[in-house]
């Protein structure tokens, strides 16, 4: 790997972010809905609204309230939510442990037993198990994770009675230590399965075909003749190369996996991140909705250079430039 | 105008075990078919979970209208008084009141037994900060009803405080309840920014919890006040609010017992619930983000198409509101009768000639005579309609919120029986807002307008004629009438019930036969809880009196 391209492709980063802030920030503040009359509620008159406006300076330009944000924002500031009165970056810190743990568990999840599932039905193909796993995950590549959330909470959760409904802990719950992490373990099952459904499909679909088609080329064959051990053959000489693809997926499908996590925030009132995007768009709080979506953009924008970056390494062949 | 020397006095019993027991009692009794169990003693103990729908945001009361944050800190502090059952004040931060005979000012008498959650002690210069510099900028409903009347608050002693008008103002008792104005500490707010002082998610009140926590966006945690001014109270040695979003895990949630309050059902739930056994039922319309709330339609008064009254009353004569009622509200609430909520019964009209009530031929004969013609079971057309060009069809849009959809399709569903069509459109609370009344871009919509504890908070908004412009719920069908403008005037500045019940009454004879508006159902939300629980009340000091036997 070229230190250069590294250096460019982190370079590569700031248009971008700047791309991303700037179509938010216009996104946001074109929509209909006024902040301050969201804020108010019921019964203010107009000399309270003029009040509030100015205090959130939004009476003044949008050009001027873009290059106040922005320069702000160059210096780590991300201003106040209009709804909490607090900083953003420290209500976005506040949340974003319970979205790096559903996130992070689903992308866990999603790899492992994707990988896992693409090395079986590749190892047996078109044989009953090969058709049987890659039909279910061909169909939970073709669900929406708010209806297999709600499908979740109907049979696993109310149904069965084997999962929580819906938050991180038992409300009221005392636990601490270890009873506390097997609380919030239990909870995050059911939403970070979901989560990860489509990923697990995605990846174990890819690896499938990746791995089918090395496991026929010539080098794994020679592998085989040479006598070596079939666990050995696939995982040594097939999987590595085929992998490359699947890496590229997997980076790629972090901003599916944000998205989703939005949704399944709020079907399983899961404190994250996605659901505070959610109520700050309802009530119009424009600097955490920018705060998210800025967070969101850098990471999804790291995640697919670090991606780029680690193709070098999975497959020599590929050389930037 | 009409005067009349008003001099109350009420004198402190304090709010003893005694009171709280009585409360607890009436709880019960108003409550479902379930028997509550054991002996009715209260027992001091447990911790009370409720669900709530969302995160309240923050802590503090006094600078948002809020429903979720009333909710979530209303047990955190306390207003100059209380209302009860009957929306009668009652002592609680003011353990007295007098009222002098021109009906300007208002000297209360404050406890000296309050301190706050820090240990400071609480008195007359707390309310007057709490008032001139928190309520008075944030709390949009005390700064648009009081603001403008208010000429001074003085503080002759640490345990007096005066509210001084320029001229008599009748309505103040009403607007001091823990809802419309709790009072915060001036030794943590002082020379802060109120919106933004660390306290409102670390909150020191007077009330009867204090919060030992706060997970946003799920769980928050409250402890007894032990020091709180009322004798033994509050009975439990804790709450937890839940944030549930979803109103049917809410439901699952009680069910399975993870949850003992819920503070509203849905109406299909309902019935299951009642058969249950193991919960029961307090109805009420006070919310804490607002009480007496009047599902209402607004005619765009703007709009040629509803120039002509006899257009508005064809249009409301073909609504069954009890329709409304059982179908939307699952039975919540009741029919309304007048403009005016009967949760304000002083000032409700319940009699009123006018006021239309289902009547179908009658609305197509009205509708005929305005000029809206109908041939088979088509569209009604204009011929002659003054300013309608002939041919156009009687065809509207109503703009609702996306969560009051079910009005909208059976109001579509009833008015298309008389010929009128009408163009659903959807919207969130945000764009709704400026639609209607910063763009006036409609022709009718539905409107939860809150009447408050009193005309003069949440009915006089809708219908004055200064009132029309860019402010959210104010006056969205656009009218103008002096003699109503004139009338609000003369009933803010009468005192006592009687007298302004004479003003508000002329007011809604004048509302009904010009009918700006058409008002379908009075609604109210059934709160929920585990038959072991009692004590409640339907204040935002709901848990204040509660207590659980052992389960």
């Amino acid at each position: 790997m070229s230190w250069r391209y590294a250096v460019r492709r982190i370079a590569q980063l700031v248009p971008t972010v700047a791309a991303i802030l700037l179509a938010s920030f216009l996104l946001i503040r074109l929509a209909p809905g006024d902040p301050v009359l969201a804020l108010a509620g019921e019964h203010g008159d107009a000399e309270y609204y003029a009040f509030m406006r100015e205090k959130f300076g939004l009476d003044e330009p949008l050009h001027q309230q873009l290059l106040t944000y922005a320069s702000n924002v160059l210096t780590a500031d991300f201003g106040v939510s209009y709804v909490q009165g607090r900083p953003v970056l420290d209500v976005l810190l506040e949340r974003l442990p319970a979205t790096l743990l559903l996130t992070g568990t689903a992308l866990l999840l999603s790899t492992t037993v994707g990988l896992l599932a693409g090395m079986f039905t590749a190892t047996r193909r078109r044989r009953w198990p090969d058709l049987t796993v890659s039909g279910v995950l061909l169909t939970l590549y073709a669900t929406p994770v708010f209806w297999l959330g709600q499908l979740a909470i109907l049979g696993l959760a109310l149904g069965a009675g084997w999962f929580p409904v819906q938050g991180m802990t038992t409300a009221g719950s005392d636990a601490t230590g270890l009873a506390r992490i097997a609380d919030v373990a239990h909870h995050l099952a059911l939403p970070a399965i979901v989560l990860a459904s489509q990923e697990i499909a995605a990846v174990g679909r890819l690896t499938r075909v990746g791995l089918r088609d090395e496991l026929d080329s010539d080098h794994v064959r020679l592998a085989r003749a040479k006598g070596l051990a079939e666990r050995v053959v696939v995982v040594k000489y097939g999987l590595r190369r085929a992998l490359s693809p699947v890496v590229t997926v997997i980076g790629g499908r972090i901003g599916h996996l944000v998205a989703g996590a939005v949704i399944i925030e709020v079907v399983f009132g899961w404190p994250g991140l996605g659901r505070l995007l959610v109520t700050s768009m309802q009530n119009r709080d424009v600097p955490i909705v920018l705060g998210v979506f800025l967070l969101v953009a850098i990471a999804v924008v790291v995640a697919n250079l670090i991606t780029d970056l680690c193709y070098t390494w999975l497959d020599p062949r590929v050389r930037y430039r | 105008m009409a005067q009349r020397s008003a001099h109350v006095r009420s004198t402190i019993t304090a709010i003893t075990a005694t009171a709280a027991l009585l409360a607890a009692s009436c709880a019960a009794d108003e409550s479902g078919p379930a028997a509550p169990q054991g002996d009715g003693e209260p027992t001091k103990g447990g911790t009370l979970v409720v669900a709530i729908s969302s995160d309240p945001d923050h802590l503090n009361p006094a600078i948002t209208t809020s429903g979720a944050t009333h909710t979530a800190s209303e047990l955190l502090y306390n207003g100059l008084v209380r209302l009860d059952e009957q929306g009668t004040p009652q002592p609680e931060l003011a353990e007295s009141w007098e009222v002098t005979e021109d009906g300007a000012r208002y000297t209360f008498a404050l406890r000296d037994d309050v301190t706050w959650h820090d240990g400071e002690s609480f008195t007359s210069a707390d309310v007057k900060f709490a008032f001139e510099e928190v309520l008075l900028k944030y709390h949009s409903r005390t700064q648009a009803s009081l603001g403008e009347a208010l000429t001074a608050i003085e503080t002759p002693d640490e345990q007096t405080v005066e509210f001084v008008f320029d001229e008599p103002y009748g309505p103040l008792l009403q607007q001091l309840d823990v809802t419309e104005a709790p009072i915060v500490a001036e030794h943590v707010y002082e020379g802060t920014d109120p919106l933004e002082n660390p306290a409102n998610t670390e909150p020191i009140g007077t009330g009867p919890f204090t919060l030992e926590s706060y997970q946003p966006d799920a769980e928050i945690r409250f402890t007894a006040n032990e020091d709180y001014f009322k004798a033994d109270l509050p009975y439990l040695d804790g709450v937890v609010m839940r944030v549930i979003p979803e109103e049917s895990n809410q439901v699952v949630a009680l069910e399975s017992g993870e949850v003992q309050w819920l503070w509203g059902v849905p109406g299909p739930d309902l019935e299951r619930l009642r058969a249950d056994g193991r919960f029961e039922f307090l109805e009420t319309s006070v919310n804490p983000g607002g009480a007496n709330c009047i599902m209402t339609v607004a005619f765009n008064l703007d709009r040629p198409m509803f120039d002509d009254v006899d257009t508005r009353r064809g249009i409301a004569l073909a609504i069954d509101k009890q329709q409304f009622l059982d179908r939307v509200q699952f039975g919540q609430g009741k029919v309304a009768e007048a403009p005016i909520s009967s949760g304000i019964s002083f000032a409700h009209a319940d009699d009123l000639d006018d006021m239309p009530s289902y009547d179908p031929d009658e609305a197509a004969r009205l509708l005929d005579e305005a000029g809206w013609v109908r041939e088979g079971d088509g569209t009604r057309t204009a011929q002659g309609v003054d300013g309608v060009k002939d041919g156009t069809p009687l065809s509207f849009d109503f703009l609702h919120f996306s969560t009051f959809a079910d009005y909208g399709e059976l109001f579509r569903a009833q008015l298309a029986k008389i010929g009128a069509e009408v163009e659903l459109r959807s919207m969130e609370p945000p764009v709704f807002v400026e639609k209607v009344f910063t763009e006036r871009e409609f022709d009718t919509n539905v409107i939860s307008y809150c009447n408050g504890n009193d005309p003069e908070i949440g009915v006089k908004r809708m219908y004055l004629s200064s009132n029309i412009g860019p402010v959210p719920f104010s006056n969205a069908a656009g009218y103008r009438n002096t003699e109503v403008d004139t009338l609000f005037e003369e009933a803010r500045t009468t005192i006592g019930d009687e007298e302004r019940k004479e003003a508000y009454r002329r007011l809604q004879e004048a509302l009904v036969a010009d009918l700006p508006y058409t008002w379908l159902v009075e609604t109210t939300a059934n709160r929920v809880y585990h038959s072991r629980c009692r004590g409640f009340s339907h204040s935002g000091h709901f848990a204040e009196a509660a207590y659980c036997d052992e389960g």
